[in-house]
């Protein structure tokens, strides 16, 4: 009885619900939150996973002669630019605990990646799986790859040096592979991370605000992260004196290919797929600010398109010195544009008692 | 609870006898959450609401203020300048009314903690002597009327101090001294090759009854949670290296020595070196720990040391305890209630104003 009851008013309550839902104008804010989730950071994501699925296959292919170094080391480029690429998006699971760390080690002001890797192989000859995973992060990660794919200091065309080096490239390959493949599973799992910047509120976002407000934070935090990475080898820590080696990624010449790769990650979740991004929130009354954003993406993008020498030439002269100045003011107005303004804009509140430091 | 005990009640009638117009009746039924807030004006506040989100008061004030503390039956609270402030304020918490404007004497400034005595004529601040930068201080003042007076101060035998609480005995003070030395008006750290954290008790007359320290000499000691055994818990914000394994949490339970609380290494890990506020919820024997910059709220079982929760609270700030658990606020995003007395601990947002919380909170 009471069920045929309920039945019936749940179908017409279905209905009416159909109706309801097609006619209540959506919160701009959780449609913004939804539409960047499944069309920039979902993407983005499954890319990384993809690029580290790839180099494990390639480290395994290298060891056994059937890939060059060169094919090598485009695995490598592709992993890291894909790494970079996701900073602006460090939201959930990568952006906690140390997670970050396994994947890349930098600033590496002590050399310890390679003192690392030596000491490792030297303990360890014949390094297995669980060796590594249980290793320090230092050798866990992508930077121990590219120190062993690019420096100087290692010939893999010998091949007694490629035997030694060869269980230690696998190992990473499979630890990034596995760890990319994990946080990928856990922003698709049910009631994941996806969904909760989907469906509002839940256990973490008491309402769509609060996940707008996070997607901003980790972008302006990947912003000025941009900032220390080119700011350290320009030396504005050490009274302007140049430190090539604490260049992200010198050893393969990436810098300037992550920066460009991460500054594009951040412009998605400006603009979204769709011109649904963080861009849309913005009133007809800011369409000033989001005029000069579009500016600075444009013209940092631009210059970073026409910079082909590589990093350390440009650090070794005064004309690149003065481009690297350049573009370091261009990182840093689009941080302060995001930082500031933008946060003004859409009522976000960035850092406060994490940075308070009591 | 402990302000409702039958000694404070006591001290209660004796003292409404000499302060004249006080009734110690407080606002009907709901707690009243107070907390230093930043407007979004950027202005500095000090604030009360309901839990329900309506504002009792919001008064606006010179310096961003750190703790607060209630008067124990008067309807008075000291919210506390934040370091390196020289100023404090003691409020009416039923209207927020400034009642005076507390300036620290000359060569003294405030590090945001203080405490009022349970017979609510004294209230005691941690400060920095200036002169002989961090060497810590306890202000001592008397509440004459609606002021507050200084009238001595002790020795916190340690640097840098910075949070303060009561033993249960009410007569002895547990001090966290964050052993680093900071200058007037700075917040700059001068000594991080040579700090000396501590957690030091104290009777009310400045002499010393124990000062013990962790093995890491760059391992903050900064704030507090005494529960009504006599357990102390320090939540610790690391100085060194960002790769460093250290233990940001430390305990010492009666009878025993001052050593690290077991925690786990993803935990750990999420802290990223820091913890801010800490509380106790006494009759669930549960303790909670705010950890803003790994965006989390921890809560773990006193005495088995097992963790009960890992909530994701963006910029999670103040901690209290209230009958349902824990409210904790945060200075981006809603505060939450979260109740513990189920297995499966549940949070609510509330509906009180979203961001910009300070760093502590107290229930009144």
């Amino acid at each position: 009885m009471i069920r045929s009851y309920s039945l019936r008013i749940a179908s017409g309550g279905l209905l009416t619900a159909l109706l309801l839902s097609a006619c209540t104008p959506a919160d701009p804010r959780a449609e913004t939150s939804k539409a960047l989730t499944d069309g920039v950071l979902l993407p983005t994501y499954s890319q990384w996973a993809e690029a580290d699925r790839r180099l494990a296959a390639s480290a395994i292919a290298y060891c056994a002669d059937n890939q060059t170094t060169e094919e090598a080391r485009e695995a490598f480029v592709h992993a890291q630019t894909a790494w970079a690429g996701l900073q602006p998006l460090l939201i959930g699971p990568m952006g906690e605990g140390n997670l970050a760390w396994q994947v890349q080690f930098w600033p590496d002001k002590k050399n310890l990646v390679a003192r690392q890797v030596t000491a490792l192989l030297n303990t360890k000859p014949e390094l297995t799986q669980a060796d590594l995973d249980g290793a320090s992060v230092v050798v866990q990660g992508l930077s121990a790859y590219e120190y062993i794919l690019f420096d100087k200091s290692i010939d893999l065309g010998d091949a007694a040096a490629k035997q030694r080096y060869c269980p230690l490239l696998t190992a990473i390959g499979e630890h990034q592979q596995q760890l990319a493949a994990g946080v990928l599973q856990q922003w698709q799992d049910k009631d994941g991370v996806a969904d909760q910047l989907r469906r509002f509120p839940n256990e973490r976002y008491a309402e769509p605000s609060e996940a707008i407000a996070e997607l901003l934070r980790v972008q302006v935090t990947a912003l000025d992260g941009l900032k220390k990475k080119l700011g350290a080898p320009l030396g504005r820590q050490t009274k302007g004196h140049p430190q090539p080696y604490q260049a992200e990624g010198w050893r393969s010449d990436t810098t300037l290919a992550n920066i460009t790769s991460a500054i594009k990650g951040a412009e998605s979740l400006w603009l979204g797929a769709n011109e649904d991004g963080l861009r849309r929130l913005l009133s007809a009354e800011q369409a000033d600010l989001a005029k000069r954003i579009d500016a600075a993406y444009a013209e940092l993008l631009q210059q970073l398109a026409g910079m082909n020498q590589p990093f350390a030439e440009l650090l070794g002269n005064d004309a690149g010195r003065g481009e690297l100045d350049a573009l370091y003011k261009r990182i840093d107005s689009l941080h302060r544009l995001h930082q500031l303004e933008l946060a003004r804009a859409l009522g976000v509140q960035i850092g406060f008692n994490a940075h308070d430091g009591d | 609870m402990r302000r409702r005990t039958l000694l404070g009640l006591t001290g209660a009638m004796l003292a409404v006898g000499s302060i004249a117009g006080w009734t110690l009746t407080r606002d009907g039924g709901q707690p009243v959450l107070l907390s230093a807030r930043n407007g979004t004006d950027g202005k500095h506040y000090v604030v009360g609401y309901r839990l329900d989100g309506s504002q009792v008061f919001a008064t606006p004030v010179a310096e961003r203020c750190h703790d607060v503390y209630p008067h124990p039956y008067l309807p008075l609270a000291v919210f506390v300048g934040r370091r390196p402030s020289r100023e404090s304020y003691l409020i009416d918490s039923r209207d927020g009314r400034l009642l005076q404007v507390l300036a620290s004497p000359p060569h003294r400034h405030f590090y945001g903690h203080g405490v009022f005595h349970q017979d609510g004529e004294w209230f005691y601040t941690t400060e920095n002597d200036t002169t002989d930068a961090g060497r810590g201080v306890l202000g001592v003042y008397r509440l004459e009327g609606r002021q507050l007076v200084r009238v001595g101060e002790h020795a916190t035998h340690g640097i840098g101090p910075h949070q303060l609480l009561w033993m249960p005995d009410n007569e002895t003070l547990v001090i966290a001294n964050g052993g680093i030395r900071t200058e007037a008006d700075s917040r700059a750290m001068m000594n991080l090759d040579a700090m000396e954290p501590s957690l030091v008790l104290l009777r009310r007359d400045g002499s010393l009854v124990s000062k013990e320290q962790l093995p890491e000499r760059m391992n903050s000691v900064r704030h507090l949670a005494v529960a009504a055994d006599g357990t102390i818990v320090s939540g610790q914000q690391y100085e060194g290296d960002a790769m460093d394994r250290v233990p940001l949490l430390a305990i010492k339970r009666p009878g025993q020595a001052f050593q690290h609380f077991p925690l786990g290494e993803r935990q750990r890990q999420i802290m990223n070196q820091y913890t801010a506020s800490l509380a106790i919820h006494d009759e669930l024997r549960l303790l909670a720990v705010t950890a803003p910059r790994g965006n989390k709220l921890f809560i773990w079982d006193l005495d088995s040391t097992e963790l009960r929760q890992e909530a994701h609270l963006p910029d999670c700030a103040g901690v209290a305890a209230v009958a349902e658990g824990f409210v904790v606020s945060s200075g981006q995003g809603r505060c939450r209630l979260f109740d513990c007395r189920s297995q499966r601990i549940a949070s609510t947002p509330l509906q009180l104003p979203a961001g910009l919380w300070d760093n502590h909170l107290r229930i009144l």
